[in-house]
């Protein structure tokens, strides 16, 4: 069947028609075959034009439409939209760029400008009579999406799906939610505790019927896309009854031998293999960390409902998109950094808050009580020469509210700020100005010339060439040294290997784009939330978690997923499995296929972005892009380079 | 190396300084102060060494005196620091620190120091009248001999040694041994300074205030002059007597003007007052007001029946020579025009 196309060659003000004689280019078409419209315009896309675009095309029954003008980044969505609106089927526009690549690239060539142009527009009607009307592939989405990490971010993003009426597997590591925020006391311009923050969402998280939470749990296999996710998960028993009483509990942790750092406290305290966080956390039962227990049996015997028993689960879920909520790690100075690790009173800014939780009235360290306390900012962040160039946000503001805390705790303090500026951006910045005004002293370097750590004779010295004072030279004896340490990525990156989530520079994970799909990854129905992505404070991580919420809600909620119809297509009769083209695609959207007993490739059509890597791989030329077919491309060769 | 006091800032207090720890380095005091230059910048250097307790480097400085306190500074503080009162509280903790008697500190820091002084002072020369049956002309005759011995035991216990003290501390510690020729050269500056305060009208805000400074200067210098020298209590020349009139009242005229802007704060220098600034002003005005009454009793022939009026006036005067001179606010005068002096010589 011939198609009746209708082409309009626009002036683009004089953009176009400055350099290419669109006049000759519409003569030039006129006549070829099919061509029932051909005009030029002053602007495509205004909406006098595209209302005429709709008249002619309802008038003349045209059947394909071309408009030559601007880059399709610009306006194909416009266009397709026009045909839309005239009954058309939008695969059955085409669009010619004689802007980008022609006038504006050959301004000083005017004919052969207008000759290219020519051609181009050819190009376009030689694609169009081969375009085929294209329906959005259409496939089930199943209404479940998996929450990985129960920090606040996760929960926060669980609790919203759960109300939204999306079933929720909520996925977390460790045998207690809460993640970091647990760890925190006051937090700041709320004073409300990180404990009541934990305890809140996870009552809310507790109303909701479709929320499944599996602790000690990770995942380990994944298959499938979009709307069909398949995730094997693992879950660690905790070996220990539910129904276990408070009482024989603490005599079971009482009588285990076996002492460890711990973790919840960032080293500055010990526990037994046998532990709990702290004593209200969620879910209210310990749990055993078989990576420590030496099955010694001392607290089967005081207790019993310890279960050695209890085997690693396995679960299989299904879901149609994932929310990646992971956090974050704090930065580890390394040996020897300001003092770490060399000199014993410097710490972090994480183990100093865990300090100042277990200090009533007097602030303590190493049996020495501590008055005069340097924080040196940036630990780990904005760094000269190491990976981490980012600035971590939240420490200045979280350090700077420590302080002022630990001064209005402990009376007797003086707190010294080595910082490279001070950034408690936004509605924190009050915290800055409380700080200076109880007497808090700044001072400032650059970061080529950092302030020096230094231990003589028993004393802790900090020494600073200081930028506020003229880069004069200032010292003062330090009881207590803290690192402000920033965030850093999650050092282990299992999930979002096998998910296979890009990472930036910094290595957090990579949105999209970041303003305009700031919580969307480029594997189709994986999402990101809080400080997985990059540092944030809480309410920022909120923020984030709540549009990733909402983002992943909307993929599922209807059930079907509409996805773009352009993707590979292998022949079956023609393909005989050499795998080329599963090594060349970027998206995994290749696998194995039996069909009577030979091997095929078959395409995944909701994983395929239909970016054609496969096409010049396959030795037999089995596989076909939809709406760039063989045919369509030729024919296109043809009309751009004609009679050679 | 200077090792950080956070300290002093508490220490500073008591002088009058109450918020300089709200600094955040903007430095806008020192972009508007008009006085500041290359060489002597102020405020903000200051405000800073005051925050870090750098106590050394701000007594080899010269600055604090170098500042006339227009107000212009902690009218344009974003974060309310008040450095310009800062300067001033810097100024009364420098005295202190010249003055090798102690007594200066010990004053500025306790109200109740002061007035102890000042009700014990009157006590002393109350009993003496006693002890000398409040004969009047004897009683002239002891203050007017008072005020020849006590400006020269002054000078020479109490000041000179607090002078030469600034200069240790602000030229010989920052810049060791300069030729006595630069001295030499550079002394009319302060002869310039000390009876012009010409630099105040480098300040932004109205001469109004440098004229009524320079008018009081000198109406107090040429009123000691009168008394002491042309002994106007007891002359008999008509041109001697108008004098002193007219001195004692431009004294107390200007001192009333000069209480009223700190009644009602409406400039900037006078919003905030120490101690120290009224028992100042407060006394200078007592000064010229009474001893205007004294020579009006006198020509009225009513002194005789009336010699509370004298026994007040030379209370205020023992009080004025022994206390606010030596270790008040009077000292300001001297080392102002001091470091003036000393700038230049630093400076050469």
């Amino acid at each position: 069947m011939n198609k009746k196309i209708g082409v309009y060659v626009c002036h683009c003000g004089g953009n176009i028609s400055d350099y290419v004689d669109v006049e000759k280019v519409r003569t030039a078409i006129e006549n070829d075959e099919g061509i029932c419209l051909a005009k030029t315009t002053m602007f495509a896309c205004a909406d006098s034009n595209q209302k005429e675009m709709v008249d002619d095309i309802l008038a003349q029954k045209l059947d394909g439409v071309v408009v030559a003008s601007c880059s399709p980044m610009l306006h194909l969505i416009t266009f397709r939209a026009v045909v839309e609106r005239a009954g058309l089927n939008k695969y059955n526009y085409v669009h010619a760029n004689i802007r980008e690549q022609v006038s504006w690239a050959h301004s000083d060539n005017k004919a052969g400008a207008t000759d290219k142009a020519i051609r181009i527009v050819k190009a376009a009607i030689a694609k169009v009579r081969e375009a085929e009307s294209l329906e959005p592939l259409k496939i089930k989405a199943t209404k479940a999406v998996a929450v990985i990490g129960g920090g606040v971010a996760g929960l926060r993003a669980a609790i919203e799906l759960a109300e939204a009426g999306s079933d929720v597997y909520l996925i977390e590591k460790e045998h207690f939610v809460g993640g970091r925020v647990s760890q925190w006391d006051t937090l700041c311009m709320t004073d409300e505790t990180g404990k009541e923050l934990v305890t809140r969402l996870y009552n809310e998280l507790m109303k909701h019927r479709n929320i499944t939470l599996y602790t000690g749990a990770e995942v380990v296999k994944h298959s499938g896309s979009v709307g069909n996710f398949k995730l094997e998960l693992t879950l660690r028993p905790r070996y220990i009854r539910f129904n276990c009483t408070e009482e024989e509990l603490q005599k079971a942790i009482d009588v285990c031998p076996v002492e460890v750092p711990d973790e919840f406290n960032f080293g500055i305290t010990r526990r037994k293999a046998i532990y709990h966080n702290y004593p209200s956390e969620y879910p209210h039962l310990p749990a055993i960390d078989m990576n420590n227990c030496t099955r010694c049996g001392k607290c089967e015997k005081v207790c019993s409902h310890i279960d050695f028993s209890q085997k690693i689960k396995q679960v299989d879920l299904t879901v149609g998109s994932i929310l990646l909520a992971t956090g974050f790690d704090p930065y580890e100075p390394s040996e020897g950094e300001f003092g770490y690790g060399t000199i014993k009173n410097v710490v972090t800014l994480q183990q100093f808050k865990r300090i100042v939780h277990y200090c009533d009235n007097n602030l303590v360290y190493n049996g020495k009580k501590i008055e005069n306390i340097a924080y040196i900012y940036c630990v780990g962040s904005r760094q000269l020469d190491g990976e981490n160039k980012y600035c971590s946000r939240y420490c200045c503001t979280s350090n700077i509210y420590t302080a002022i805390t630990v001064k209005k705790k402990y009376k007797t303090i003086h707190n010294y700020h080595f910082n490279r500026g001070i950034r408690t951006y936004g509605k924190q910045e009050v915290l800055y100005e409380e700080s200076s005004k109880l007497g808090d002293i700044y001072l400032q370097s650059f970061e080529d010339d950092p302030p020096v750590v230094t231990y003589q004779d028993g004393k802790t010295m900090v020494k600073i060439n200081d930028i506020l004072t003229g880069h004069k030279s200032l010292e003062m004896v330090a009881d207590l040294v803290v690192l402000v340490t920033g965030m850093v990525p999650r050092k282990d990156n299992a999930t979002g290997e096998l998910l296979k989530i890009p990472r930036g520079r910094d290595k957090f994970f990579n949105e999209i784009h970041m303003k305009l799909r700031p919580v969307e990854t480029v594997i189709d129905g994986v999402t990101i939330a809080g400080a997985s992505q990059g540092p944030k404070n809480i309410m920022e991580s909120m923020n984030s978690a709540l549009a990733a919420a909402a983002k992943s809600f909307s993929l599922i909620n209807s059930g079907e997923l509409a996805l773009e119809p352009i993707v590979a297509k292998v022949d079956k009769q023609i393909c005989e499995w050499c795998g080329k083209c599963e090594a060349a695609c970027p998206y995994n959207a290749f696998s194995k296929l039996d069909v009577e007993g030979k091997t095929v490739a078959q395409v995944n059509k909701s994983i395929c972005k239909g970016c054609g890597m496969c096409l010049p791989v396959c030795p037999v030329d089995a596989i076909e892009l939809t709406a760039y077919s063989n045919k369509e491309i030729e024919h296109m060769i043809d009309a751009l380079i004609p009679n050679p | 190396m200077a090792r950080i006091n956070p300290d002093f800032t508490t220490e500073l207090k008591k002088y009058g300084v109450f918020d300089a720890n709200a600094c955040y380095n903007c430095g806008n005091c020192t972009a508007v102060c008009t006085l500041s230059d290359q060489e002597n910048s102020f405020p903000r250097t200051m405000v800073r060494y005051s925050v870090l307790g750098l106590e050394e480097d701000i007594q080899m400085s010269l600055d604090p005196w170098l500042c006339y306190y227009c107000g212009e500074c902690s009218s344009t503080c974003p974060r309310e620091a008040e450095p310009g009162e800062l300067m001033m509280s810097l100024r009364r903790w420098l005295t202190s620190k010249y003055d090798w008697t102690g007594l200066s500190g010990l004053l500025y820091k306790s109200l109740t120091a002061s007035l102890t002084a000042f009700i014990l002072l009157a006590v002393v020369i109350l009993g003496f009248s006693a002890l000398n049956d409040f004969n009047l002309e004897q009683l002239m005759h002891f203050g007017h001999y008072f005020e020849m011995i006590a400006i020269a035991g002054v000078m020479l216990i109490i000041l000179l040694p607090n002078i030469f003290r600034m200069w240790r501390l602000s030229v010989y510690k920052a810049e060791g041994n300069i030729p006595i020729k630069v001295y030499a050269k550079a002394l009319g500056e302060l002869l310039v300074h000390m009876f012009t305060q010409k630099r105040t009208l480098g300040c932004d805000d109205s001469q109004l205030r440098w004229f009524e400074h320079l008018v009081l200067v000198f109406g107090y210098l040429t009123l000691l002059f009168t008394t002491v020298f042309l002994d106007w209590f007891s002359t008999g020349s008509q041109v001697i007597i108008l004098l002193g009139y007219a001195e004692s009242a431009v004294i107390f005229v200007i001192t009333l003007l000069f209480m009223a802007d700190r009644i009602t704060r409406n400039k900037e220098v006078s919003k905030h007052s120490h101690p120290s600034d009224w028992l100042f002003v407060v006394w200078l005005f007592m000064m010229g007001l009474s001893a205007f009454v004294v020579r009006l009793f006198i020509d009225l022939q009513i002194l005789d029946s009336n010699l509370w009026i004298y026994l007040i006036h030379l209370i205020i005067l023992i009080q004025w020579a022994l206390i606010i001179v030596p270790f008040g606010k009077w000292t300001h005068f001297l080392y102002r025009s001091f470091a003036m002096y000393f700038r230049k010589v630093k400076e050469a």
